[in-house]
Protein backbone atom coordinates (compact mmCIF):
# COMPACT_ATOMS: atom_id res chain seq x y z
CA UNK A 1 0.00 0.00 0.00
CA UNK A 2 1.17 3.32 -0.59
CA UNK A 3 3.20 5.22 2.09
CA UNK A 4 1.19 7.23 4.77
CA UNK A 5 0.84 11.06 5.08
CA UNK A 6 3.40 12.27 7.83
CA UNK A 7 5.73 9.11 7.74
CA UNK A 8 8.09 10.66 5.28
CA UNK A 9 10.41 13.48 6.20
CA UNK A 10 9.93 16.82 3.75
CA UNK A 11 13.12 16.75 2.25
CA UNK A 12 11.81 13.13 0.79
CA UNK A 13 8.90 14.52 0.07
CA UNK A 14 10.53 17.28 -2.05
CA UNK A 15 13.12 15.09 -3.80
CA UNK A 16 10.03 12.54 -4.81
CA UNK A 17 8.05 15.37 -6.15
CA UNK A 18 10.84 16.87 -7.87
CA UNK A 19 11.48 13.04 -9.64
CA UNK A 20 7.44 12.99 -10.04
CA UNK A 21 6.42 16.22 -11.84
CA UNK A 22 8.60 16.37 -14.93
CA UNK A 23 7.43 12.91 -15.32
CA UNK A 24 3.48 14.00 -15.16
CA UNK A 25 4.14 17.29 -17.34
CA UNK A 26 5.72 14.34 -20.17
CA UNK A 27 2.79 12.17 -19.56
CA UNK A 28 0.05 14.96 -20.09
CA UNK A 29 2.00 15.96 -23.45
CA UNK A 30 1.87 12.64 -24.42
CA UNK A 31 -1.54 11.98 -23.59
CA UNK A 32 -2.92 15.05 -25.78
CA UNK A 33 -0.61 13.93 -28.71
CA UNK A 34 -1.57 10.53 -28.84
CA UNK A 35 -5.82 11.56 -28.84
CA UNK A 36 -5.18 14.22 -31.21
CA UNK A 37 -3.56 11.77 -33.12
CA UNK A 38 -6.35 9.16 -33.27
CA UNK A 39 -9.72 9.44 -31.17
CA UNK A 40 -10.50 6.46 -30.97
CA UNK A 41 -7.70 5.77 -28.35
CA UNK A 42 -9.72 7.62 -25.52
CA UNK A 43 -12.18 4.17 -25.00
CA UNK A 44 -8.96 2.62 -24.84
CA UNK A 45 -7.28 4.44 -22.15
CA UNK A 46 -10.80 4.59 -20.77
CA UNK A 47 -10.35 0.60 -20.11
CA UNK A 48 -6.83 0.34 -19.34
CA UNK A 49 -7.54 3.93 -16.55
CA UNK A 50 -10.51 1.88 -15.42
CA UNK A 51 -8.55 -0.80 -13.97
CA UNK A 52 -6.19 1.26 -12.25
CA UNK A 53 -9.09 2.66 -10.36
CA UNK A 54 -11.10 -0.73 -9.95
CA UNK A 55 -7.65 -2.78 -8.48
CA UNK A 56 -6.30 0.09 -6.80
CA UNK A 57 -9.21 0.06 -4.36
CA UNK A 58 -9.11 -3.34 -3.51
CA UNK A 59 -7.35 -4.34 -0.56
CA UNK A 60 -7.08 -7.92 -0.35
CA UNK A 61 -5.07 -10.26 2.31
CA UNK A 62 -2.32 -12.02 1.27
CA UNK A 63 0.46 -14.70 3.14
CA UNK A 64 2.31 -13.07 5.15
CA UNK A 65 -1.13 -11.74 7.80
CA UNK A 66 -1.33 -8.42 6.11
CA UNK A 67 -3.37 -6.57 3.28
CA UNK A 68 -2.26 -4.78 0.20
CA UNK A 69 -4.02 -4.40 -3.32
CA UNK A 70 -2.47 -4.38 -6.55
CA UNK A 71 -1.91 -1.48 -8.79
CA UNK A 72 -3.40 -2.44 -12.38
CA UNK A 73 -1.19 -0.16 -14.23
CA UNK A 74 0.30 -3.02 -15.87
CA UNK A 75 -2.20 -2.61 -18.90
CA UNK A 76 -2.28 0.96 -19.51
CA UNK A 77 2.00 1.25 -19.76
CA UNK A 78 2.17 -1.49 -22.45
CA UNK A 79 -0.90 0.48 -24.84
CA UNK A 80 0.77 3.94 -23.86
CA UNK A 81 4.10 3.62 -22.07
CA UNK A 82 4.70 4.75 -18.40
CA UNK A 83 4.55 8.85 -18.78
CA UNK A 84 0.24 8.50 -19.82
CA UNK A 85 -0.03 5.85 -16.88
CA UNK A 86 1.59 8.27 -14.20
CA UNK A 87 -0.52 10.67 -15.00
CA UNK A 88 -3.97 8.96 -14.86
CA UNK A 89 -1.93 6.98 -11.45
CA UNK A 90 -1.74 10.46 -10.13
CA UNK A 91 -5.39 10.51 -10.51
CA UNK A 92 -6.42 7.31 -8.70
CA UNK A 93 -3.25 8.72 -5.68
CA UNK A 94 -4.79 12.59 -5.64
CA UNK A 95 -8.64 10.88 -5.25
CA UNK A 96 -6.98 8.28 -2.29
CA UNK A 97 -5.42 11.01 -0.67
CA UNK A 98 -7.91 13.99 -0.63
CA UNK A 99 -10.88 11.47 0.57
CA UNK A 100 -9.92 8.40 1.99
CA UNK A 101 -6.47 9.69 3.82
CA UNK A 102 -4.78 6.45 1.90
CA UNK A 103 -1.52 8.19 1.18
CA UNK A 104 -1.19 11.59 1.65
CA UNK A 105 -0.58 15.11 -0.47
CA UNK A 106 3.23 15.43 1.41
CA UNK A 107 3.79 11.66 0.24
CA UNK A 108 1.84 11.74 -3.16
CA UNK A 109 5.26 12.65 -5.21
CA UNK A 110 6.80 9.40 -3.62
CA UNK A 111 3.61 7.01 -4.44
CA UNK A 112 3.35 8.80 -7.71
CA UNK A 113 6.93 7.70 -8.36
CA UNK A 114 6.32 4.05 -7.03
CA UNK A 115 3.11 3.13 -8.90
CA UNK A 116 2.93 5.77 -11.50
CA UNK A 117 6.65 5.63 -12.82
CA UNK A 118 9.06 3.34 -11.40
CA UNK A 119 6.88 0.19 -11.51
CA UNK A 120 5.09 1.21 -14.86
CA UNK A 121 8.34 1.60 -16.33
CA UNK A 122 9.50 -1.72 -15.42
CA UNK A 123 6.73 -3.14 -16.52
CA UNK A 124 7.25 -1.42 -20.02
CA UNK A 125 10.64 -2.44 -20.24
CA UNK A 126 9.31 -6.26 -19.94
CA UNK A 127 7.23 -5.49 -22.68
CA UNK A 128 9.68 -4.07 -24.47
CA UNK A 129 12.01 -6.76 -24.34
CA UNK A 130 9.26 -9.62 -25.32
CA UNK A 131 7.29 -7.47 -27.51
CA UNK A 132 9.09 -7.82 -31.04
CA UNK A 133 10.06 -12.26 -29.60
CA UNK A 134 8.42 -15.65 -30.25
CA UNK A 135 7.28 -15.05 -26.66
CA UNK A 136 3.09 -15.33 -26.47
CA UNK A 137 1.50 -11.84 -26.23
CA UNK A 138 -0.53 -13.22 -23.47
CA UNK A 139 2.51 -14.09 -22.17
CA UNK A 140 3.97 -10.93 -22.27
CA UNK A 141 0.98 -8.80 -21.12
CA UNK A 142 1.12 -11.24 -17.75
CA UNK A 143 4.36 -10.62 -17.26
CA UNK A 144 4.79 -7.00 -17.93
CA UNK A 145 1.66 -6.50 -15.70
CA UNK A 146 2.85 -8.78 -12.54
CA UNK A 147 6.19 -7.25 -12.65
CA UNK A 148 4.30 -3.59 -13.08
CA UNK A 149 3.08 -4.50 -9.70
CA UNK A 150 5.85 -6.11 -8.07
CA UNK A 151 8.13 -3.46 -8.56
CA UNK A 152 5.72 -0.50 -7.33
CA UNK A 153 6.69 -1.86 -3.59
CA UNK A 154 10.31 -2.68 -4.04
CA UNK A 155 10.26 0.83 -4.61
CA UNK A 156 7.80 1.92 -1.86
CA UNK A 157 10.41 -0.25 -0.20
CA UNK A 158 13.47 1.51 -0.79
CA UNK A 159 11.83 5.16 -0.63
CA UNK A 160 11.46 4.09 2.97
CA UNK A 161 14.83 2.17 3.32
CA UNK A 162 16.60 5.80 2.03
CA UNK A 163 14.89 8.04 4.33
CA UNK A 164 15.30 5.27 7.52
CA UNK A 165 18.25 3.75 7.21
CA UNK A 166 18.53 1.25 10.34
CA UNK A 167 21.01 2.28 12.93
CA UNK A 168 22.70 -1.53 12.91
CA UNK A 169 23.14 -2.29 9.05
CA UNK A 170 22.04 1.20 7.36
CA UNK A 171 20.08 1.03 3.95
CA UNK A 172 20.41 -2.53 3.14
CA UNK A 173 19.06 -3.67 6.49
CA UNK A 174 16.13 -1.30 6.39
CA UNK A 175 15.71 -2.37 2.71
CA UNK A 176 15.28 -5.76 3.47
CA UNK A 177 12.93 -5.18 5.87
CA UNK A 178 10.78 -3.21 4.32
CA UNK A 179 10.69 -5.56 1.17
CA UNK A 180 9.94 -7.96 3.75
CA UNK A 181 6.28 -5.83 4.93
CA UNK A 182 5.36 -4.40 1.04
CA UNK A 183 6.59 -6.87 -1.16
CA UNK A 184 6.31 -10.47 0.42
CA UNK A 185 2.63 -9.02 0.85
CA UNK A 186 2.50 -8.34 -2.93
CA UNK A 187 3.49 -11.90 -4.82
CA UNK A 188 0.75 -13.29 -4.90
CA UNK A 189 -1.55 -10.54 -5.34
CA UNK A 190 1.14 -9.34 -8.49
CA UNK A 191 0.46 -13.01 -9.56
CA UNK A 192 -3.32 -12.97 -9.46
CA UNK A 193 -3.47 -9.31 -11.31
CA UNK A 194 -1.42 -11.01 -14.24
CA UNK A 195 -3.74 -13.58 -15.07
CA UNK A 196 -6.68 -11.49 -14.89
CA UNK A 197 -5.02 -8.67 -17.16
CA UNK A 198 -3.85 -11.03 -19.34
CA UNK A 199 -7.58 -11.89 -19.46
CA UNK A 200 -8.88 -8.47 -19.44
CA UNK A 201 -6.48 -8.25 -22.79
CA UNK A 202 -8.19 -10.83 -24.86
CA UNK A 203 -11.01 -9.42 -24.74
CA UNK A 204 -9.89 -6.22 -25.64
CA UNK A 205 -8.11 -8.23 -28.26
CA UNK A 206 -11.40 -9.80 -29.63
CA UNK A 207 -13.44 -6.51 -29.84
CA UNK A 208 -11.05 -4.01 -30.93
CA UNK A 209 -8.17 -5.61 -32.88
CA UNK A 210 -7.71 -2.20 -34.95
CA UNK A 211 -6.85 0.02 -32.24
CA UNK A 212 -4.19 -2.55 -30.51
CA UNK A 213 -2.48 -2.28 -34.19
CA UNK A 214 -2.82 1.28 -35.25
CA UNK A 215 -1.01 2.14 -31.84
CA UNK A 216 1.71 -0.38 -32.58
CA UNK A 217 1.46 -2.10 -29.18
CA UNK A 218 1.60 -5.76 -31.19
CA UNK A 219 2.02 -6.37 -35.19
CA UNK A 220 -0.72 -7.62 -37.08
CA UNK A 221 0.47 -10.82 -37.18
CA UNK A 222 0.69 -10.90 -33.06
CA UNK A 223 -2.82 -10.06 -32.92
CA UNK A 224 -4.61 -12.31 -35.75
CA UNK A 225 -2.41 -15.34 -34.04
CA UNK A 226 -4.01 -13.65 -30.48
CA UNK A 227 -6.78 -14.12 -31.86
CA UNK A 228 -6.99 -17.47 -33.53
CA UNK A 229 -5.22 -19.04 -30.18
CA UNK A 230 -7.37 -17.93 -27.44
CA UNK B 1 -12.75 -25.89 -26.84
CA UNK B 2 -10.93 -25.82 -23.82
CA UNK B 3 -7.58 -24.56 -25.76
CA UNK B 4 -9.94 -21.43 -26.72
CA UNK B 5 -10.79 -20.84 -22.62
CA UNK B 6 -7.71 -21.27 -21.26
CA UNK B 7 -7.03 -17.65 -20.26
CA UNK B 8 -10.42 -18.00 -18.00
CA UNK B 9 -9.83 -21.17 -16.46
CA UNK B 10 -5.93 -19.86 -15.95
CA UNK B 11 -7.80 -16.67 -14.28
CA UNK B 12 -10.34 -18.82 -12.55
CA UNK B 13 -7.84 -21.44 -11.12
CA UNK B 14 -5.88 -17.89 -9.90
CA UNK B 15 -8.67 -16.96 -7.80
CA UNK B 16 -9.11 -19.87 -6.51
CA UNK B 17 -5.96 -20.72 -5.37
CA UNK B 18 -5.89 -17.20 -3.89
CA UNK B 19 -8.51 -17.87 -1.66
CA UNK B 20 -7.85 -21.22 -0.70
CA UNK B 21 -4.39 -19.76 0.15
CA UNK B 22 -5.77 -16.74 2.02
CA UNK B 23 -7.88 -19.47 3.97
CA UNK B 24 -5.50 -21.46 5.20
CA UNK B 25 -2.52 -18.51 6.14
CA UNK B 26 -5.19 -17.14 7.97
CA UNK B 27 -5.91 -20.43 10.10
CA UNK B 28 -2.78 -20.66 10.89
CA UNK B 29 -1.71 -17.30 11.78
CA UNK B 30 -4.26 -16.66 14.09
CA UNK B 31 -2.51 -13.86 15.28
CA UNK B 32 -2.51 -12.28 12.32
CA UNK B 33 -4.85 -9.07 12.00
CA UNK B 34 -4.77 -8.25 8.11
CA UNK B 35 -3.90 -4.84 8.67
CA UNK B 36 -2.70 -3.06 5.66
CA UNK B 37 0.83 -3.67 5.02
CA UNK B 38 1.00 0.40 5.30
CA UNK B 39 0.33 0.07 8.99
CA UNK B 40 2.77 -2.74 9.41
CA UNK B 41 5.51 -0.63 7.67
CA UNK B 42 4.21 2.51 10.06
CA UNK B 43 5.35 0.09 12.90
CA UNK B 44 8.71 -0.41 11.22
CA UNK B 45 9.12 3.35 11.00
CA UNK B 46 8.67 3.53 14.64
CA UNK B 47 10.57 0.92 15.15
CA UNK B 48 13.72 1.90 13.29
CA UNK B 49 13.13 5.62 14.52
CA UNK B 50 12.82 4.54 18.14
CA UNK B 51 9.61 7.33 18.24
CA UNK B 52 6.03 6.31 18.70
CA UNK B 53 4.06 5.86 15.62
CA UNK B 54 1.53 9.11 16.91
CA UNK B 55 4.25 10.98 17.11
CA UNK B 56 3.95 10.82 12.89
CA UNK B 57 1.96 13.59 12.31
CA UNK B 58 0.63 14.89 8.85
CA UNK B 59 2.90 17.63 7.08
CA UNK B 60 0.06 18.82 5.23
CA UNK B 61 -3.48 18.61 7.24
CA UNK B 62 -5.61 15.75 6.24
CA UNK B 63 -9.45 14.82 6.00
CA UNK B 64 -9.92 11.44 7.35
CA UNK B 65 -13.13 9.21 6.59
CA UNK B 66 -14.72 9.99 10.27
CA UNK B 67 -15.84 5.98 10.26
CA UNK B 68 -14.76 2.90 8.43
CA UNK B 69 -18.54 2.29 6.88
CA UNK B 70 -17.26 5.60 5.21
CA UNK B 71 -14.09 5.04 3.90
CA UNK B 72 -15.58 1.99 2.32
CA UNK B 73 -18.07 3.87 1.00
CA UNK B 74 -15.47 6.16 -0.70
CA UNK B 75 -13.45 2.57 -2.08
CA UNK B 76 -16.67 1.40 -3.50
CA UNK B 77 -17.24 4.79 -5.41
CA UNK B 78 -13.79 4.94 -6.19
CA UNK B 79 -14.11 1.12 -8.11
CA UNK B 80 -17.22 2.16 -9.57
CA UNK B 81 -16.07 4.59 -11.04
CA UNK B 82 -13.38 2.46 -12.76
CA UNK B 83 -16.27 -0.32 -13.43
CA UNK B 84 -18.22 1.95 -14.90
CA UNK B 85 -15.20 3.24 -17.46
CA UNK B 86 -14.15 -0.12 -18.32
CA UNK B 87 -18.28 -1.50 -18.74
CA UNK B 88 -18.85 1.65 -21.02
CA UNK B 89 -16.28 1.08 -23.36
CA UNK B 90 -16.62 -2.66 -23.60
CA UNK B 91 -20.28 -2.07 -24.58
CA UNK B 92 -19.16 0.65 -26.68
CA UNK B 93 -16.91 -1.51 -28.99
CA UNK B 94 -19.32 -4.63 -28.75
CA UNK B 95 -21.95 -2.15 -30.53
CA UNK B 96 -19.24 -0.89 -33.16
CA UNK B 97 -18.42 -4.22 -33.71
CA UNK B 98 -21.89 -4.71 -34.64
CA UNK B 99 -22.77 -2.57 -36.18
CA UNK B 100 -19.71 -3.00 -38.75
CA UNK B 101 -20.24 -6.45 -39.38
CA UNK B 102 -24.34 -5.28 -40.20
CA UNK B 103 -22.96 -2.59 -42.80
CA UNK B 104 -21.24 -5.22 -44.18
CA UNK B 105 -23.96 -7.47 -44.80
CA UNK B 106 -26.12 -5.23 -46.44
CA UNK B 107 -23.48 -4.17 -48.76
Amino acid sequence: MHIMEGFLPWQWCVVWWLVALPCLMLGVWQLKKVINADREALPLLGVTGGFIFILSSLKLPSVTGSCSHPTGTGLSTICFGPWVTSVVCAIVLLFQSLFLAHGGLSVLGANIVSMGIVGPLVGYIVYRLLKDTSVNVYVTVFLAVALADLFTYVVTSLELALAYPAAVGGFGTSFVLFMGIFAVTQVPLAIVEGVVLALVFKYIVALKPDILIRMKVFSEAQINRARGEA
Amino acid sequence: MAKSYLLEILAVVAILGFCAVFLYTSSIMTGAEFAGSDNVGSNLIAELTGKDVESFTPLIPQWEPPSGEIESCLFALQSAIGGICVGGVFGYWLGQKKSMSETKANQ
